[in-house]
């Protein structure tokens, strides 16, 4: 049993101490503010905001995407 | 610890450009990779819809196959079980993970090699323990069926990946982490937690008498909470903004919700065992943190239908949106459904019933599989630079699955409870239960049928699209990086 748990002790005070560090690390990088800002990564010049990025490989879906993006 | 550490300018200010030429990079530099994690996914797939078919099956024919001990239903469950967990859902879930944290990232993979071998030796893993569970050689633990030499196997392969996703994080480009690889992180550090917890608590040096019981559910609940759903929601998380082009609603939530699923989450598992020989603080505490997960959902619920309000209309032109949609939409209901089973009044009417397995293919299925599916229509055109070849079979797929996934919950749902209230009656004799719920077990088998049928269509689908059958991908904004003229760069 020993081996065992002190094993789960360790692993225990390394995962909640990773939680911990991740967590302090994230605010003090300024991670935490300008929380807009963080979801806009995700585009960029190429695909930017209001660009769809996926359809039915048909041309109808094709124009109808077109269609709506305009609208 | 972090890659921004000299005086970092604020996140707003350095929002770069990723250029098509960095993402044809990226995609390029995964292909080969997860082109093989997607087909071994798929492969399971396949083998895990026949074997949870047959074992559907045999629920109304008992007598069905029995001439052979591996056909017998003791061995076919827990092999359908396995196969779609371990072969299935999580080989398939490594592959999205990887994808989405080289992009998030913005690094190409500089090491195809560690990750084609961290999928074959995976891989090869599943395939010794479901011949292991088939041929007899299965441990009695529900989620764990896999035998003890299969563990370090599996062990080696999960950490080839779990080390690399860690050092890709470690060099990604700056900038904002985005929500996505907060749910990665946290999933890739989880994973080896909960397996090699309940490996040395149940396997190695076994805890004695109900607390394995404690152990199992600990790590069944926790193996679709803190593993399948983290990967599931950083999917949604960046599909759905993606996809029609407009930024998640409140990032605010997002990340409320990330924080709240990882404090409140791995206490839910006890609630398997209300009504067990358990202190009784355990099974509360499992009850509040399980009725407190309406927290980190109503978030994502939240979020993501103000996300899609006013652009419901892509969901009948993009197939990555409409399998992300409704996985999104599932992982609510789904969520809210657990949450009220958790309560010990509802609780003692579906325990032991067909309402559990409802709930479980409702989550494993109708959220974290129409979840994958949806992100893997979105990443292997980017990773193979051909559209799917045929609209049609997207269609089929999505029509398919769907319906077979609601007719299925649907069916076991209402017979659950109508089992649930026979059990409950002492006029009624325990066999008359099982009558109840029999012609309900029909249609489950059915719904198995129309189930594997999906799967067998976007099998095909695959394989078409390897052999090249679509059109070459040119177009600049549908389908955007890969074309001509930035592959000749």
């Amino acid at each position: 049993m020993e081996t065992g748990i002190i094993l789960l002790a360790v692993g225990f005070f390394l995962l909640g101490g990773s939680a911990l560090a991740a967590f302090f690390w994230a605010v003090r990088d300024g991670q935490l503010q300008d929380l807009p800002a963080g979801s806009r990564v995700i585009f960029d010049d190429q695909e930017p905001i209001g660009e769809v990025t996926d359809c039915f490989p048909d041309k109808r879906s094709r124009s109808a995407v077109k269609q709506l993006m305009k609208s | 610890m972090s890659a921004a550490t000299v005086a970092a300018p604020h996140p707003s200010t350095r929002l770069e450009v990723l250029s098509s030429q960095e993402r044809y990079d990226i995609d390029r530099s995964l292909r080969g990779p997860l082109l093989i994690f997607f087909g071994a996914a798929i492969f399971w797939l396949l083998i895990g819809s026949i074997l949870g078919t047959l074992a559907a099956f045999k629920m109304n024919y008992p007598g069905l196959l029995d001439s052979e001990a591996w056909l017998t239903f003791g061995r076919m469950r827990p092999a359908h079980l396995n196969v779609v967990a371990y072969g299935w859902a999580s080989t398939a879930g490594l592959g999205v993970a990887i994808w989405l944290m080289a992009r998030l990232c913005r690094v190409p993979l500089r090491s195809p090699k560690l990750i084609i071998s961290a999928g074959l030796i995976w891989n090869v893993g599943v395939l010794i323990g479901t011949l292991a569970i088939l041929a007899g050689d299965s441990r009695s633990v529900e989620w764990l069926e896999f035998p003890g030499y299969v563990t370090p196997i599996l062990f080696f392969a999960y950490s080839l990946v779990g080390v690399w996703a860690i050092v890709m994080f470690r060099f990604r480009k700056p900038g904002h982490v985005y929500v996505s690889q907060w749910y990665l992180l946290a999933a890739v550090l989880w994973f080896p937690w909960l397996y090699a917890t309940a490996n040395i608590l149940l396997i190695w040096q076994p805890a004695q008498g109900s607390a394995q019981a404690a152990v199992n559910w600990w790590y069944g609940h926790n193996a679709l909470g803190l593993w399948f759903t983290p990967i599931g929601l950083a999917s949604a998380y960046y599909f759905i903004p993606k996809v029609i082009g407009r930024p998640i609603h409140s990032y605010y939530l997002s990340i409320l919700g990330f924080w709240s699923l990882a404090l409140f989450y791995s206490w839910n598992g006890m609630h398997h065992l209300i009504g067990g020989p358990f202190p009784a603080w355990m099974i509360s505490a499992a009850v509040v943190a399980s009725v407190m997960m309406f927290i980190p959902v109503l978030t994502v619920a939240i979020n993501h239908h103000m996300t899609m309000r006013g652009n419901f209309a892509y969901l009948k032109w993009s197939p990555t949106l409409r399998f992300t949609v409704f996985g999104a939409m599932t992982y609510t209901l789904v969520s809210a459904q657990g949450s009220t089973m958790a309560i010990p009044a509802l609780n003692s009417l579906t325990h032991f019933t067909d309402y559990t397995v409802g709930h479980s293919h409702l989550g494993l299925y109708g959220f974290f599989t129409m979840m994958m599916f949806g992100a893997m229509y979105y990443i292997i055109p980017r990773l193979t630079g051909w559209e799917w070849p045929s609209a049609s079979l997207i269609r089929w797929h999505f029509w398919l699955a769907a319906t077979g996934i609601v007719l299925m919950v649907g069916t076991l749902t209402v017979g659950g409870v109508i089992q649930g209230f026979a059990l409950r009656d002492v006029e009624v004799a325990f066999m008359s239960s099982l009558h109840f719920a029999s012609p309900f077990r029909y249609v489950r088998t059915l719904t198995g049928i129309i189930l594997t049928a999906a799967h067998v269509v976007f099998a095909v689908h695959f394989t078409l699209m390897l052999l090249r059958a679509g059109e070459q991908k040119k177009s600049p904004t549908l389908l955007a990086t890969p074309n001509k003229e930035l592959a000749a760069v």
